[in-house]
Parts: structure tokens; C-alpha cells; sequence
């Protein structure tokens, strides 16, 4: 399930640009553009703003990035118009929302218009460290469980673009954003030709052939998006199913020399030389399968192996998950 | 199941398993270095027929005999120009030297620095523990300055080598250094020189433990590992800390990577190319008769 | 002038070429396909010819940055299983010593050429001498089995140096061949033999499951089948000492057996191996043994001594490690004395005096960078057959 629902689309699929319509009504357009550090939310404002000046619009920029460490979350305003007043969007306002990552997308979702916001946002997932339950390999994470079909379901108009992936697949995962240019551009009346000069004075140079072609790409899905019949809709990466493993340790205690390693560099303390001084796990619930004493154990007597687990783990029964 | 790399690779594999356990002394950092290799190996999908391993002696020299592919122990200081012989007489095979400080810096450092001027398709991994430790413990070329060896009771008093630079120098046209410690990033740096259609010189520094790590009272071999996290910066970080901290610490991951023409390839070419001069000369004199 | 008519029209043609020339043509037609050498003096002129004649037959030449590198590379050339070839003098013979060593210990074919100059130390490099007799044979550390000959003439370098092949490679064995100065850089005129589509001795490689294949077991002949890398066997190869698997051992049944069936390899291939050549032995009162450019002096001072009614005879190692000793015993079986003309301080002397224990051996010792003359030797063979006759 992929791109709006065909009965979401306005006007039997001719579409009435926000840019015309906000004209009429002498209100400013307001895109929301969100993200974690690193994605290039910042460019993406930078570009819209910078087009919608040049076209002789007022324009207002906010963003903050104070906290915006490489992973740490990263929004920014855009506000054009005829006049503009504030530079931030209020609650409810957003024409658009631009989402680089896709659990950012859904946590500023109510900024949408309820009756005319557009969704676009990348299915990337991006799990921050303290969205782990457990640092087992598959564990549950508290991170936003929702499908893409779920969440264009409370939404006028979506789209849920795996844009990292087609960046991948151009050569250079960091024209993801760009991808999502692509995406809006079709959400706005201005012209192709005017995104791709205002794209092109602001990628490096030697990548402004890789983006302007993952900006053709955003673009181009979207069409077809909109106007492929349900079974041809473009490709939409699913969110990883929730896989519990357990983990197992294979221990070859003839090639064991007691050396220590393993247990003083386990970040679980859950390794220790028992008394024939060769190393034995302790606690097999603690372990998390990490491989850091698979990989420091010079004499190879540890290997870890991730076996698929047969029941959910203890947590995520608990949350009701099932494998 | 995971399907990753690190899943899938099982070192035991590629190890002559009835020669388990190794030599080497507990805590030894050469055996990390060696699964690091393997695991680049498995990655890169070579063939263990086609796997050529050449060592030196001392207790890098060692680690041949562990692993399961075409191996050759030679003598001390020469794996180098063993290997050249190999493989200029062996394009087909992939020809990979384990060689210590000792062996290649100070008895081998001629064939050294000849092998990265030539650029001869080899992979060249010098694992660095600082010592001689097979004889017993005594200072090496790159020793560092102050620490104590069997012959250096007073504290080493020579400087020591920065093995990479010497080889960056020599012409190498890959050089990389990484530690033990970070196992799947010496995978990468020992896979990226497999790769590399030329001579390639990776130093790996490595812990001698039991008689280097005692005898300066480095710790427990844990605590040795850990140094290499704390002592050691990431090459990515260089550029973004305070110029103090630069000369205390050694760049790791790939220092120097240039295209060069690849020896044997090009002595192929220009005797293929001589051959067909004399054929086309042959003929024409066949034709005048 | 009348310069008279040839003794016998030459079947093939006649080429005038140095020793050193002879070698590299030699090496090329027993199927040597690597090279690797560094440059000295008086034998740099095979490096120079094969760094033309290898590219020809897709082989390999390859200046090594010194005398170790050179002979390393040639081990590992072999080990690939490549024919291979280094050529040096005296002090590179000295720097090579430990990996030949390591080629006997391991087993690995190939073919060094030491042309003898003037020693010790850099001597005399563009003068003869005969001075690396012993060290051929003891040179390296420890006890291990080699192969040397010493060809005497331009054509004996060549068809020697195909022969050290066809013995290196399936005894599997380092072959050096030794030859002085004088007859390296003599030119002479010589036929060669077409050596295309003769069959040449091949080394024995490994066949059948390598689950069962043990890289130092042997049969009757007690050479191992070797392992071609490529071919599946994945052995280990080490200068230490080995058991049958090819892995270091310190079991003395272990290394007794394996070093032990190394030490007496050669016992039961002698017949391959032994060469040499006698002259007027039969009758032979004083016996000249001589290698090399003293042997060619020999030769001319047998004629002397037969034409002053003496009876002399010659007998010429050509394989002179191991020694043809059974042959040396028959051929002075006649003699009152031997005579032992050499450029050194003495070395076959005393190798001749070993094996003729209770025989009256003497010697001419010469190492000023002149070669022996006719005249000399026969004025001692004279000097000698008086004596006994006394």
C-alpha cells in the first residue's frame, strides 16, 4: 500500500497548488520540513526558501538545530507569501510537512492541516540509542510501531517515499533529501526548471548531477503515485518486523588460554573464567550477542551464534508483540 | 536467521583446526589480527586454493600454519622477496604476507622498502607488538622510546620507526595502520588492501602481553587492548582536535591510496609486447625468402 | 697462411659465446622460466642475457634488490612451481647461504650458478679461483643434501646447467653449479644441441584426495611428491623441522625420520646424479683430479706427460657433491700418487685425501688470480713419479 489513496486527491486528481491558492487567499504557504542531524533538513529549507524568494515572495525561515548533533532532531519553518508575519508555524498550519526520517514525520504530524495538510515523509528509520528496550539483537524498540498505511490513513494526502534507498540505488545515500524535493515539488506550482536551478547553487558541484536526478526521481514517483492504478503503485519499504534472536554462545574451551579478555571487555559483565579457568557465560539472559568476545578472543574459542527465537522474548510479551 | 557478514563468517573455517589451539601466548593480540585477515578473506569470497600466505619468523611468522590455504613459513626477514618470487611467478594466485616488526623493519626493512617501490600485487601485513618476543623479549625497530626490553634494561634510548610513513615514503601506493581492538575496522582496512591491484602495506598494532606487557607493567592483557582505544585516535577525529594531542597519537585507517602501474602486470605487457615485435619481424623475413 | 681443414665439419651450427652466454642458453632450454638476480661481477652476464631471452618463452627476469632477495625469490618462484634460476659470486654465494639452505631443508628445486672469483671477502672479482669447493657443500648451517656440478668448458656450462635442472626437479633439491672466472668469460666456440622436444625431467607432483596427501611422505624413492598451489592441497611449507604433514615438530622419531630419509635422498639416485670423466687412468702411475679451468690445464699436461713417457691420468669430477667416490677409488686403483691442482688453499685435496685414505695425495695450491699451467702440473707429475720410483 503506497502513494494517497486516489479518493484523497482533491479535484478528481487535478490538483489545486497551494502557491495559487495561498495567492488568492493572501495567506502564507507553510512547509514544515523535519528530520535528524545529518539528513540535510536545513538544505532542503535553504532551497525552498531561496526559490520562493526569488519568485518575489515574502519569506520566513526558523529552525532550530541547537541540539542538532549528528542523530539529534532537527525541524525547520518555511513561511512565504505575499506578507508573512511569524516565522514559525503554528500547531495545525502546516501546508506541507517534509519528513526526512520517518518516527520524526509521525511526532509532527499535528502540525498538518487537519483538511488539506500533505504528508511526505521518508520510510528511513533512524533509532536513536534511547529507543532501545534492550540492546539484544531484534529487540523491541520503542519506536513507532505504525505501517505507512496506517498513518496515511489520518492524513489527507500522503506519501511514504523510501528515499534512502533510492538515493542508494543513484550512488549517494545523501541525496535522500533531494529525493524529497522532488516529492514536494510536485505539491508546489513552481516550475522543474526553477527547483533545479535553486538545487543546483546549493549541492556541492561535483554531486549536482547525482541530485538533480534523485530530484527527477522524486518527482517521478509521486506521479505515479498519483496516477497508477492501486496494484502499480510505487515500491514502499514495510517497517522491519519485530524478530526476537537468542543469542548462544559456542564456547571451544580446549583453545581457551584464560587471557581475560572477553570477560573484562564484555559490556554486559556476563562472561567469567570458571574455576578450570576457561571462560563460561554467566547469565544467558544478559548477553546480547555484541560479538566483542568473538572478535577479542585471539585464540577463536568463542563464537556467537543469533539463533531466530521460537517465542517472543519477556518484553515483548509483555508489549503483546508476536514474532 | 542474521545474515550479515559477522554472522555468517566463521573463523574455523578457515583455520587448520587440528593445529588448534595456536602458539601463541594468552592474550596475544597476533590471533585477533589473524581473524581479522580471515574475515576479509571470507568477505572477498577467495578462493583458499588460490590463497597464498607467506610469513617470516617470530611469532607473526607463526601464524601461517593455522590457516587453511597454500602456506609458506620462510626465513627471517625475507617473507617479502619470497612472495615477489611467488608471485611474479603466480599471477594467478593472491599472494598475502604476515610479517612482525622485527622481520620486516629491521632484518627484512631492504626487501621493504624495495617491495613498495616495485608494487608488486601483494598484501603485506606487519603486525606491530613493539618486541622480538619468540627470542625473549628484546627492543625492536619500533620499540617505543623509554620502555624497557631484555636488551634495553636502561630504557630504549633509540627512536623508533613509524613503520607507515617509512613505507609511504618507499612508494607504497596503499598504506593503512588499525589496532586489534577494532576488529571489524581492520576487517575493512585488511579487506580494502586485498583489494588494492598493487602493494599494499598495513601495519597492525598488535599486544605482545605476556612478555612486552609485563615487563613495562602494561597490565592484564584486557587492560593492553583497552589502551589501544584510549591511547590511540580515531583517524576521523584528527582534524577536529587540539594540535597538542597529535603528535601523542598515530593515524589509523587508510593513510596513503595512489594508482600506480602494478609491476607484474606491466613486465607481462612489455614482454607480450616484445614477443609480438619479434613475430612481426620473423614474418616479414619469411616473406622476403 | 694455410690454416688447414677442420678435424670434422660441424653437424649443427657453430656458435662462439662465453660460459656465462652457455649458461643462460642452457638455463632457457631446460625449461627455466624465472630468473632473479642481482648484479656482481664475473657473473652479471646471465642476468643480462636472460633479462632478454625469459620475456621471449613468458617467463620472468626480475632485478632483486640484493643477493638474499634474489635467491628468496627464486624459492618462491619454485614454490609456485616454476623452474628457476639465480646466478651469483662468491660474496653472494656467502649472503644466499641460509635460504639454500632453507630450498634443501624444504625441498624446494632450483638452480644457483656461483662463478668463483678471487677471495675472501670481494678478492679479486675479475680473477679466477676455485675457493667455494667446500662452501658449495657446507655452506649453510646444519646438516642437509646437495647437489653440485662443476662443468668445465663453455658447452659443459650449458648442457651441465640443463642437467642441474633435470636433477633439482625431481630429486627436488638445490643444484649449484660451479665454475670459475676464466671459463665464464672465455668465449669459445661451441655446437649446441637442439634442445626442443627433449623430454626433461619433471618434478613429481602431488595426485590423487588431498584429504590423504602428506606433503613429506615417500615411497620407495624417497623424494616427496610436491603440492602445486592451485591444485587443493593447501600444505604448509616451513624451514623448521617438519614431520610427514609438513608441520613444524620437535618429536625427535619425528624429526629423525624425516631428516634422516633427507640426509641419504641422494643414496638411491646416485646413478642419475654421479658424473665424471677419466683419461688415461688404466695405466695411470700419478692421478690428476681436478674441476674447472685446473682440470683444462690437467688435460694439456697429460699430453706433456705421455709424450715424456709418463704415465699420467686425469679423472675430472663433474658432479662434485656428492662425490663420485666410488669412481675416484676405481680410477686410482693404479696410481702410486694423485695430484690435486686447484685455485685455493687447499679444499678438493683434502676431499680426495678422505676418500683415498693411505694414498700419497698432493696438490698444487694457487690463489694469487692465476691459473695453473700445463707446464706446472706436469713438472710435479714428474717431480712425483720420480719420487715413487725412488
Amino acid at each position: 500500500m503506497s502513494g494517497p489513496n486516489p479518493s484523497n486527491c482533491s479535484a478528481g486528481g487535478v490538483q489545486l497548488l497551494p502557491v495559487a491558492a495561498a495567492a488568492k487567499a493572501r495567506e502564507p504557504i507553510n512547509v514544515l520540513i523535519v528530520g535528524v542531524g545529518g539528513q540535510g533538513v536545513i538544505m532542503v529549507s535553504k532551497a525552498l526558501a531561496s526559490l520562493a524568494q526569488s519568485k518575489g515572495f515574502e519569506v520566513k525561515q526558523s529552525e532550530v538545530h541547537g541540539m542538532a548533533k549528528r542523530g539529534g532532531t532537527v525541524f525547520s519553518h518555511v513561511r512565504f507569501g505575499p506578507q508573512v508575519w511569524s516565522p514559525t508555524i503554528p500547531k495545525g498550519e502546516a501546508d506541507i510537512l517534509v519528513a526526512l526520517e520517518w518516527a520524526e514525520g509521525l511526532r509532527w504530524l499535528p502540525f498538518l492541516k487537519p483538511d488539506s495538510g500533505i504528508f511526505i515523509c521518508d520510510t528511513k528509520r533512524i533509532v536513536p540509542p534511547f529507543a532501545c528496550l534492550d540492546r539484544h539483537p531484534g529487540a523491541l524498540l520503542r519506536y513507532s510501531r505504525e505501517t505507512p498505511a496506517e498513518v496515511k490513513a489520518h492524513v489527507v494526502e500522503g506519501y511514504a517515499i523510501d528515499a534512502t534507498r533510492i538515493a542508494e540505488e543513484l550512488g549517494n545515500v545523501r541525496a535522500a533529501n533531494v529525493v524529497l524535493i522532488g516529492a514536494l515539488s510536485m505539491s508546489l506550482d513552481f516550475s522543474a526548471e526553477d527547483w533545479e536551478q535553486a538545487l543546483s547553487e546549493f549541492v556541492p558541484k561535483k554531486t549536482i548531477a547525482v541530485n538533480l536526478e534523485a530530484f527527477r526521481l522524486g518527482r517521478r514517483w509521486v506521479e505515479r503515485a498519483r496516477t497508477a492504478p492501486p496494484d502499480a503503485q510505487p515500491a514502499e519499504t514495510p517497517a522491519p518486523a519485530y524478530r526476537p534472536y537468542k543469542v548462544r554462545l559456542e564456547i571451544t574451551p580446549e583453545w581457551c588460554k584464560s587471557c581475560d579478555i572477553c570477560v573484562k571487555l564484555c559490556p554486559e559483565r556476563c562472561l567469567r573464567l570458571n574455576a578450570e579457568r576457561t571462560v563460561e557465560l554467566t547469565d544467558a539472559a544478559k548477553c546480547t550477542g555484541c560479538r566483542l568476545c568473538e572478535w577479542l578472543c585471539p585464540d577463536f574459542a568463542i563464537r556467537v551464534h543469533l539463533d531466530a527465537a521460537e517465542a517472543p522474548g519477556v518484553v515483548a510479551a509483555a508489549e503483546g508483540i508476536r514474532p | 536467521m542474521i545474515v550479515d557478514s559477522a554472522s555468517a563468517f566463521d573463523v574455523r573455517t578457515y583455520l587448520r583446526q587440528e593445529m588448534m589451539p595456536h602458539f601463541l601466548c594468552p592474550g596475544c593480540g597476533h590471533g585477533i589480527a589473524l581473524r581479522a585477515l580471515l574475515w576479509a578473506v571470507y568477505e572477498l569470497g577467495l578462493d583458499k586454493d588460490k590463497l597464498a600466505v607467506v610469513s617470516g619468523i617470530g611469532c607473526a611468522g607463526r601464524l601461517s600454519a593455522y590457516i587453511d590455504a597454500n602456506t609458506f613459513h620462510v626465513t627471517h626477514g625475507r617473507p617479502l622477496a619470497y612472495a615477489t618470487g611467488l608471485a611474479l611467478a603466480r599471477p594467478d594466485l593472491h599472494v598475502v604476507v604476515i610479517t612482525g616488526d622485527g622481520d620486516c623493519l629491521a632484518i627484512g626493512g631492504n626487501h621493504l622498502i624495495h617491495a613498495c617501490r616495485r608494487n608488486l600485487k601483494l598484501t603485506c601485513l606487519m603486525l606491530n607488538n613493539e618486541v622480538y618476543g619468540m627470542t625473549g623479549g628484546q627492543v625492536s625497530p619500533t620499540t617505543s622510546e623509554t620502555r624497557l626490553t631484555t636488551t634495553t634494561p636502561l630504557g630504549n634510548s633509540e627512536p623508533n620507526f613509524d613503520a607507515c610513513t617509512l613505507a609511504a615514503a618507499a612508494g607504497a601506493s596503499f598504506v593503512g595502520r588499525e589496532v586489534t581492538h577494532h576488529v571489524p575496522k581492520l576487517k575493512q582496512l585488511i579487506r580494502a588492501g586485498l583489494e588494492h591491484p598493487g602493494f599494499a602495506f598495513i601495519e597492525v598494532l598488535s599486544d605482545c602481553t605476556e612478555i612486552f606487557g609485563r615487563k613495562n607493567e602494561l597490565g592484564s592483557s584486557a587492560e593492553m587492548v583497552l589502551r589501544q582505544k584510549s591511547e590511540l585516535r580515531p583517524s576521523a577525529y584528527r582534524d577536529t582536535v587540539d594540535s597538542p594531542f597529535r603528535s601523542s597519537d598515530l593515524p589509523t585507517g587508510i593513510l596513503t591510496k595512489t594508482e600506480r602501474p602494478e609491476y607484474g602486470a606491466a613486465y607481462r605487457t612489455a614482454a607480450a609486447a616484445q614477443r609480438a615485435r619479434l613475430a612481426a619481424s620473423t614474418d616479414q623475413n619469411k616473406g622476403r625468402t | 697462411m694455410n690454416v688447414g681443414q677442420p678435424a670434422s665439419a660441424p653437424k649443427l651450427p657453430w656458435r662462439l659465446i662465453s660460459g656465462n652466454h652457455a649458461c643462460a642458453l642452457g638455463a632457457v632450454a631446460a625449461g627455466c622460466r624465472f630468473f632473479a638476480g642481482y648484479p656482481i661481477t664475473p657473473s652479471s652476464e646471465i642476468a643480462e642475457r636472460l633479462s632478454r631471452l625469459l620475456p621471449l618463452v613468458d617467463g620472468v627476469f626480475v632485478q632483486m634488490e640484493d643477493e638474499i632477495a634474489s635467491i628468496a625469490a627464486v624459492i618462491g618462484a619454485s614454490m609456485g612451481g616454476v623452474k628457476a634460476l639465480t646466478a651469483t659470486s662468491g660474496p653472494g654465494f656467502s649472503l644466499k647461504q641460509e635460504n639454500i639452505g632453507y630450498a634443501a631443508g624444504a625441498e624446494i628445486p632450483c638452480v644457483i650458478v656461483n662463478v668463483m672469483r678471487g677471495g675472501p671477502s670481494t678478492g679479486m672479482p675479475t680473477r679466477p679461483a676455485q675457493g667455494e669447493i667446500m662452501q658449495s657443500r657446507w655452506g649453510s648451517h646444519g646438516d642437509y643434501p646437495i647437489i653440485v656440478l662443476a662443468p668445465a668448458s663453455v658447452r659443459e656450462i650449458h648442457d651441465e646447467n640443463m642437467r642441474a635442472f633435470d636433477l633439482a626437479e625431481p630429486l627436488r633439491t638445490p643444484v649449484v653449479i660451479l665454475y670459475d672466472q676464466d671459463i665464464a668469460q672465455r668465449t669459445e666456440t661451441v655446437e649446441l644441441g637442439d634442445a626442443n622436444g627433449v623430454a626433461r625431467a619433471q618434478r613429481k607432483w602431488a595426485s590423487g584426495p588431498p584429504a590423504a596427501y602428506q606433503p613429506y611422505a615417500t615411497g620407495e624413492d624417497g623424494i616427496p611428491a610436491m603440492s602445486r598451489p592451485g591444485a587443493g592441497y593447501r600444505v604448509h611449507t616451513t624451514g623448521l623441522n617438519h614431520a610427514e604433514n609438513g608441520f613444524p615438530t620437535q618429536s625427535p622419531q619425528a624429526v629423525e625420520r624425516n631428516l634422516g630419509r633427507l640426509l641419504t635422498k641422494f643414496e638411491r639416485h646416485r646413478d642419475l646424479i654421479d658424473s665424471w670423466q677419466t683419461l688415461g687412468c688404466d695405466d695411470a702411475e700419478v692421478l690428476i683430479v681436478a674441476i674447472g679451468i685446473s682440470a683444462r690445464a690437467a688435460l694439456r699436461a697429460l699430453e706433456i706427460c705421455r709424450a715424456r713417457s709418463l704415465r699420467a691420468g686425469l679423472f675430472r669430477p663433474i658432479t662434485l657433491w656428492p662425490f663420485p667416490e666410488n669412481a675416484l677409488r676405481e680410477a686410482a686403483s693404479q696410481a702410486n700418487a694423485v695430484l690435486v691442482p686447484e685455485m685455493n688453499a687447499g679444499q678438493l685435496s683434502l676431499e680426495v685425501g678422505r676418500i683415498l685414505g693411505g694414498k700419497r695425495v698432493e696438490a698444487i695450491h694457487r690463489f694469487n688470480g692465476e691459473p695453473i699451467t700445463p707446464a706446472e702440473i706436469a713438472q710435479r707429475v714428474e717431480t712425483l713419479a720420480r719420487e715413487m720410483n725412488q
